[in-house]
């Protein structure tokens, strides 16, 4: 029953898509998208989504299947890709900075990103710095200032590992503000930045470090209050509010973006195939309101600027990473 | 004398726990308890279970004489042989053939366990793949 | 009253034909999902994910699809705990302890329906509770700080000894086992790989899943393989199935157990981080501390039964709360629920209950729907469920192998993780036949790294100060009980202990 819901919607799909679908030149005949991580994570959104939004505008006509492939915070799945899956034309891959960190800092053993092919970003989600409602401190400054003077008085929680994307964050911007030991930042890491919020809440710690997406809520309710967002200017909407690093004197910009990668040795009419794919849904209408409800915000980048821009950013965390002294 | 072996082992197992815990590298950054911490705390522990039990061991338990131990091992063989192949000959072939070893091994007749070990592959391919849509290996002819 | 209106708006919402239908669809793939083992909760609703977005259902019907597959794995988990002596999910395994001891002993019957009815009347308090206290209880989650979790696990490994074998000595070194391979993998704290010898398959440590179907189910089958000639006892083929309903003085001596547990396993779930299993383990293990006083717990005690299902499954209501009210997992499940959620653009977070009132009370709604449909659909099903056990071994025991093979790939999609399961098997099979519970084991491997990441979070957050772990209130009550709780068998152990030898040879030779 079920696959009979699936094939008619699928026939649906074909009918309306056949003809965006055929000017590609390349059409892939088993799209498949691994997710380098168990379900429920949020690379296997990433695959999940974008190919439901695919299908549902008619670019692909075909379900994506979703693999899951875990292992080694996304190393297997890379790997797999590396030695096995070389020139496979229905394959794409989710990726993160996440993934740009483990590739910066050599977790996974042997292999660089210049084995695989950048094709394009999603979306980005903007790093903040928020305090509880109740806090005496209320910008950024003051809060660096407090680490400064005593780094044991300020307990900073964070969704990821020690060394992971959550703690760079707020080294990047103790850096900016000139703590020359910024190993003395003592930040507490938990699973996942839900986590890390409540025990903000909860007294544990006095600053939680993360993505937007993760505060918003709470943001919403008054529990917690952003002192700063490390993005370039304010952000639209709702978030217009928020004060950025950088208007508070300190230059700091630290996004999250999610994207995907392909094999190295995929057909090029077959990579600008999903180039293109990925740009037309980057383009649309639904897309900017997954965007919206997903607190993602802009970041445009396909083909080789893509490329060029995880290139830069493997090579600023490179550099960050051994100022820091995490990688030598 | 199993448990006495068993508990000695056990002590072994955690002195080589700890050892390992030891050589952990620490990196620059790290908390104040550190990533050697807590496994060591576990060495402890392992360790002193042990070699309880090995000071105050349990009745022999019943070991199966040789042929039945080869029968074990003879299951473990075709079972890591099964992971090594599943993705080479994809699904169907390689579930059928381990299920109808099993079965036959079990006590079935020769028939009966082949019929087991397809009905069981293919049984599980159409709830698994076509039903739940999990992605199973993919074989030379595509399942 | 204000809740009531709510609710009957939330049923309003809930009851129209599409959603029933498609709670009845949860409620049935979810037991399924359940019972295989190898596929639990978290997997069993991240697959329907796809189905729900396919069929294109809005946000109230795919959660009430997704959490009907959630509370209907939670029932079905044990189903082939009482058969099969195999947790069909982690939460479940504490179910086999008891149930497939009454199962052996020709009540199979009774022990589906009582858990049944015992997963019921969990998951029904636990949707009161959480209909009543959802936004007071979020306070109770925040008194929880690192070292009071840290503490409320220790209370865990503390008072299992005893629970599930005659030999402390062998219990503990089974929890150190559990947690010490909970250890391979990247550390979460500082990024560095611990015992993982440069394979990347390591990096990201044992999946317990992995553990648990290879330690349970595979050693099963070494066990049967080697029993086949062992003259004509194999013990599955002449099991007695027994009355398919508990008789009523069942039902009354059980009913105080399963009030208590579901009230324990509703706190459990409560807490993020410490969810099902931690609940119906609590349960378990409070419960044979409380009321077995002839030591009949571990012999097939329908208290036994009871204690556990009742608290799994109120522990998966409670679960909700944390997810709901603070948008943080309690459990596996609720965190790819979460997920779901974020990607039908609702945020949860303190202002779920008053931003999306109808997306929350539809769900409480679906959540009593899923319950009642469940309790109808497995009470008459009983007698089905127990035909398995009619299977002959040399059938059945080759698909238990397969449907645990391909649960694993068919997740991971790994050969890794295969052999993994099956040295595990091995594993399984040699510690059971040295009477090693295999319980701690994966209670060691489940709750590992929450244990010490919360030590160490503790402990860095107060500079390096290790008083930090008993300096609140509550963290010092935890302990208390923890004390209690491993020293009290120690002064009474030698008496049970007597009274166990002389059970043990009453009953002969039980294997397992």
């Amino acid at each position: 029953m079920i696959n009979a819901t699936r094939m008619a919607l699928a026939a649906l799909a074909l009918g309306a898509s056949s003809m965006t679908a055929m000017a590609d030149g390349f059409t892939p005949e088993n799209p498949e998208c691994i997710a380098p991580a168990n379900p429920g994570g949020g690379w296997d959104f990433t695959c999940r989504q974008v190919g439901k939004s695919l299908q549902d505008l008619g670019l692909l006509d075909k379900t994506m299947q979703v693999v899951n492939l875990a292992g080694g915070g996304g190393g297997v799945a890379f790997a797999e890709v590396v030695n096995k899956r070389g020139d496979d034309n229905d394959l794409i891959v989710a990726a993160s900075s996440a993934t740009a960190t483990r590739l910066a800092q050599g977790a996974y053993p042997g292999n660089s990103m210049d084995q695989v092919r950048w094709l394009a970003s999603i979306g980005a989600d903007y790093g903040v710095i928020a305090v509880a409602a109740d806090s005496d401190v209320t910008t950024l400054p003051q809060l660096l200032d407090n680490i400064k003077n005593d780094p044991t008085s300020t307990s900073v929680a964070g969704g990821s590992a020690v060394g992971g994307w959550d703690h760079l964050k707020v080294l990047i911007a103790a850096n900016a503000y000139g703590i020359d030991d910024v190993r003395s930042v003592k930040y507490i890491a938990f699973d996942g930045g839900g986590e890390a919020v409540t025990q903000l809440l909860a007294g544990s710690v006095q600053a939680f470090t993360g993505d937007i997406s993760e505060a918003k809520g709470f943001v919403d309710s008054g529990d917690i209050r952003v002192i700063a967002v490390l993005s370039p200017e304010r952000l639209g909407g709702e978030f217009a509010d928020m004060p950025t690093a950088k208007e508070q004197g300190v230059d700091a910009i630290g996004a999250n973006w999610r994207g995907f990668y392909a094999p190295a040795n995929m057909s090029d009419a077959a990579y600008d195939a999903w180039v293109g794919k990925i740009s037309d849904l980057y383009a649309s209408a639904e897309w900017k309101e997954i965007m919206a409800a997903n607190g993602l915000a802009p970041l445009d980048l396909q083909g080789d600027a893509f490329q060029s821009f995880v290139s830069d950013s493997v090579a600023q965390i490179q550099s960050i990473s051994k100022e820091i002294g995490i990688i030598k | 004398m199993s448990d006495r072996i068993f508990g000695i082992f056990g002590v072994l197992l955690a002195i080589g726990f700890a050892a390992a815990a030891l050589t952990i590298e620490e990196s620059f950054l790290s908390d104040a308890v550190g990533p050697k911490g807590f496994p060591l705390i576990i060495a402890v522990v392992l360790g002193l279970s042990s070699a309880v039990i090995a000071l105050k061991p349990d009745p022999e338990p019943i070991w199966p004489a040789l042929p039945r131990l080869v029968e074990v091992i003879a299951a473990i063989v075709v079972m890591i042989l099964y992971a090594q192949l599943l993705p080479e000959i994809g699904f169907v072939f390689a579930t059928a053939f381990a299920a109808s070893y099993l079965s036959w091994r079990l006590g079935s007749a020769i028939i009966g366990a082949v019929l087991t070990g397809v009905g069981t592959s293919v049984g599980i391919y159409v709830i698994f793949h076509l039903v739940l849509g999990l992605s199973l290996a993919r074989g030379p002819l595509g399942f | 009253m204000e809740t009531l209106a709510n609710l009957g708006d939330g049923f309003l919402i809930a009851l129209t034909w599409q959603n029933l239908l498609l709670a009845l669809m949860g409620c049935f793939l979810g037991t399924v999902m359940g019972a295989l083992p190898g596929l639990g909760p978290s997997n069993g609703v991240a697959i329907l994910i796809p189905l729900a977005f396919t069929l294109g259902l809005g946000a109230t019907p795919s959660l009430i699809l997704l959490t009907s597959v959630y509370y209907g794995a939670m029932y079905g988990g044990r189903i082939s705990s009482i058969l099969l002596n195999i947790p069909g999910d982690e939460p479940a395994m504490m179910t086999c302890l008891d149930g497939h001891p009454m199962a052996k002993k020709g009540m199979a019957g009774e022990a589906l329906s009582l858990s049944g009815i015992a997963s019921f009347v969990g998951a029904f308090l636990a949707t009161w509770g959480l209909i009543a206290l959802a936004p007071q209880l979020v306070k109770i989650a925040l008194l929880f700080g690192p070292a009071e979790y840290f503490a409320l696990f220790a209370l865990a490994f503390m008072t299992l000894g005893g629970v599930s074998s005659t030999n402390q000595a062998k219990s503990a070194f089974a929890a150190a086992l559990g947690l010490g391979l909970a250890m391979i993998g990247v550390d979460t704290q500082t990024g560095v790989p611990r015992f993982t010898f440069g394979e990347v398959h390591l990096y990201d440590g044992l999946d317990f899943l992995v553990a648990i179907v290879g330690l349970f189910a595979l050693s099963e089958v070494f066990i049967f393989l080697e029993n086949r000639h062992g003259g004509s006892d194999a013990t599955s083929g002449k099991l007695k199935i027994g009355r398919l309903t508990p008789p009523m003085s069942m039902i009354k001596e059980t009913t105080p157990t399963m009030l208590r547990t579901s009230f324990l396993g509703f706190i459990a779930g409560v807490l993020p981080g410490a969810g099902a299993s931690l609940g119906s383990f609590i349960s378990y293990s409070m419960e044979k501390r409380l009321v077995d006083k002839d030591n009949t717990f571990g012999t097939g005690d329908p208290r036994g039964v009871a204690a556990p299902e009742a608290g799994n499954n109120a522990a998966a209501g409670g679960a909700l709360v944390p997810m709901l009210a603070l948008g943080v997992p309690g459990s596996g499940t609720t965190a790819v629920l979460l997920a779901v959620l974020l990607s039908l653009n609702i945020t949860p977070g303190p202002l779920l209950f008053t931003q999306n009132p109808d997306v929350v009370w539809g769900l409480i709604a679906a959540l009593f729907i899923a319950n009642f449909m469940l309790l109808a659909m497995n009470i008459p099903m009983v007698g089905l469920f127990t035909r398995l056990l009619l299977i002959p071994p040399r059938v059945l025991m080759p698909i238990v192998a397969m449907v645990s093979f391909v649960g694993i790939y068919g997740i991971s999609g790994s050969s890794f993780d295969l052999m993994v399961m099956i040295g595990f098997g091995i594993m399984g099979w040699v510690l059971r036949k040295l009477d090693v519970p295999l319980v701690p084991i994966i209670l060691g491997t489940l709750l590992g790294n929450s244990m010490e990441n919360n030590l160490r979070r503790a402990i860095t957050i107060d500079n390096g100060n290790w008083w930090t772990l008993i300096d609140s209130p509550l963290s010092i009550a935890l302990w208390a009980i923890a004390l209690i709780g491993f020293v009290l068998p120690l002064i009474v152990g030698a008496r049970v202990k007597a009274r166990m030898h002389a059970r043990r040879d009453e009953e002969g030779s039980i294997a397992d």
